[in-house]
């Protein structure tokens, strides 16, 4: 079965990508391809220039990832988690360890690193998630629905985070299914349906194009579908 | 470039795992070690004349070694690889810069460690009530490191494969118990008759044990380079096939 066919797009640095689509439409798959959990037939995917299957080791260096389903390992504590992770990526301890509670102080989680993340709430688990994706200063920050289960409360803080580390140069690629988020946190959009990029511009661009409609009526218009009561 | 720090914090990782669940693999491979030595070594052994020129509980505590040599490289690799694919934990490390040789090695790294370390526990326990120790180094360290890698190597293949939890434990409790019971622990094949011994020929565990068994009598049944090549030629097959799983990322990616 093909999950994605023909797709190609690129992503500027520093930029802010919200890449939207239906369930099923390919996002996740075309996620898991430029960071390794999927394989593909053709083509190629380069992050910062360095492809992603011949050159994986820079590639993946340059990656975060925060998951839309979380995936922690079920022996490690939150802080271990994150030192562990810094280990995966090639860090040594002392400067895992620097990083790690640099994050947790960022991230509100310092009285809770010693708990496994089977005990902690849903949007404790999503700061962590967003921890630990960024525990090795990636420069490219991938989010799969990164709000999912937050309270409106924290959703705004990390949106007030995500702009302050985009403002910093990160760049970001974000699905979501909150089209409000994206609508305000995004530069540019590609839409993809049943496998296929179906739109890819600037916000501004793609709104101005369908009469100044909002983001979720653009976005229902291109994948064929209709608000239903 | 190789990712040795992050080799290295694969290792820790699967060190840290055995320790979170260490009355499951620590203790009870010391208890029924002891249970065995009390009830066939110490009550049942002295009824039994000396086999291959050693008292039976001198026979019996290198086959002890051995089983839970064997048990505890098996349920390392196959259980952590199922639980991390399970949990989708095994992401953390498909995504990081780490290649599939690494990710190999780091889970077969700490789970031939695991199957040392409790084979050297049960080994010191044996020499605590029976005061019987390995005399030739050299052979004790090869058997017990190339059966470990071959055991290592066989349960993250079924960890790889495994759909359920129950999987796991078919092939445990179906192949690798009944194969390892028979196949030397407890009784040698001069003590079989003959059309039986033909049999016993084919299980791989024989030659595993018998091998082993040298490293603490100095007595060997097949011969100890035979020995030595069939567990070699076994763990490197099974070594070979994790290799290709690993590669192609049967079950890891899709």
């Amino acid at each position: 079965m093909t999950a994605v066919d023909d797709l190609s797009f690129d992503v500027a640095r520093g930029e802010f990508f919200g890449f939207l689509g239906p369930n099923g439409a390919g996002k996740t798959t075309t996620i898991n391809a430029i960071v390794g959990l999927a394989t593909f037939q053709s083509g190629s995917i380069e992050v910062f220039g360095h492809d992603v299957v011949r050159d994986f080791r820079a590639a993946r260096a340059r990656i975060g990832l925060s998951p839309q389903e979380f995936n922690f390992d079920r022996y490690l504590t939150v802080e271990e988690i994150l030192l562990y992770q810094g280990g995966y990526y090639g860090m040594r301890m002392p400067q895992a360890r620097a990083r790690a509670n640099e994050l947790l102080e960022r991230f509100e989680l310092t009285d809770k690193r010693r708990v496994v993340p089977l005990m902690l709430s849903g949007g404790m688990k999503r700061r962590l998630s967003l921890a630990r994706a960024l525990m090795h200063e990636p420069q490219l920050l991938i989010l799969d629905e990164p709000t999912a289960g937050m309270d409106v409360e924290l959703r705004l803080e990390l949106w007030e985070f995500l702009r302050n580390i985009n403002a910093g140069g990160m760049t970001i690629v974000m699905t979501s299914h909150y089209l409000e988020e994206v609508e305000m946190l995004c530069n540019r959009i590609g839409i993809i349906n049943e496998g296929k990029l179906v739109t890819l511009e600037e916000k501004s661009t793609l709104i101005a194009s369908h009469g100044d409609a909002s983001l979720q009526d653009v976005f229902l218009e291109l994948v064929g579908r209709r608000t239903r009561v | 470039m190789s990712n040795f720090v992050g080799l290295w914090a694969l290792v820790r990782r699967e060190m840290k795992r055995t320790m979170m669940v260490i009355n499951q693999v620590i203790w009870p491979p010391l208890i029924t070690t002891v249970l065995y030595i009390y009830v066939f070594g110490f009550s049942l052994g002295p009824r039994i004349k000396d086999v291959g020129g050693v008292p039976y509980v001198e026979f019996l505590l290198p086959g002890l070694v051995m089983f839970n040599v064997i048990t505890s490289s098996y349920d390392e690799t196959s259980s952590s690889m199922f639980q991390q694919r399970f949990m989708n934990s095994i992401q953390e490390l498909l995504i990081a810069p780490l290649s599939y040789v690494e990710i190999l090695v780091g889970f077969l790294a700490g789970s031939v460690l695991r199957g040392v370390v409790i084979g050297t526990l049960v080994m010191l326990l044996g020499f605590g009530l029976v005061h019987f120790v390995p005399r030739d180094v050299g052979t004790y360290l090869y058997f017990m490191v190339v059966t470990s890698l071959l055991f290592s190597s066989c349960g993250l293949i079924a960890g790889l494969l495994g759909k359920t939890f129950d999987n796991l434990a078919i092939i445990n409790t179906f192949v690798i118990s009944p194969l390892t019971f028979i196949g030397g622990i407890f009784s040698s094949s001069s003590m079989l008759p003959p059309a039986l011994a033909k049999i016993a020929n084919l299980n791989p565990m024989v030659y595993m044990i018998d091998g082993f068994r040298y490293s603490y009598t100095g007595g060997v049944e097949y011969g100890l380079f035979v020995d030595g090549l069939v567990v070699l030629v076994l763990a490197l097959a099974a070594l070979a096939a994790a290799f290709i799983m690993m590669q192609r990322g049967v079950n890891l990616r899709v």
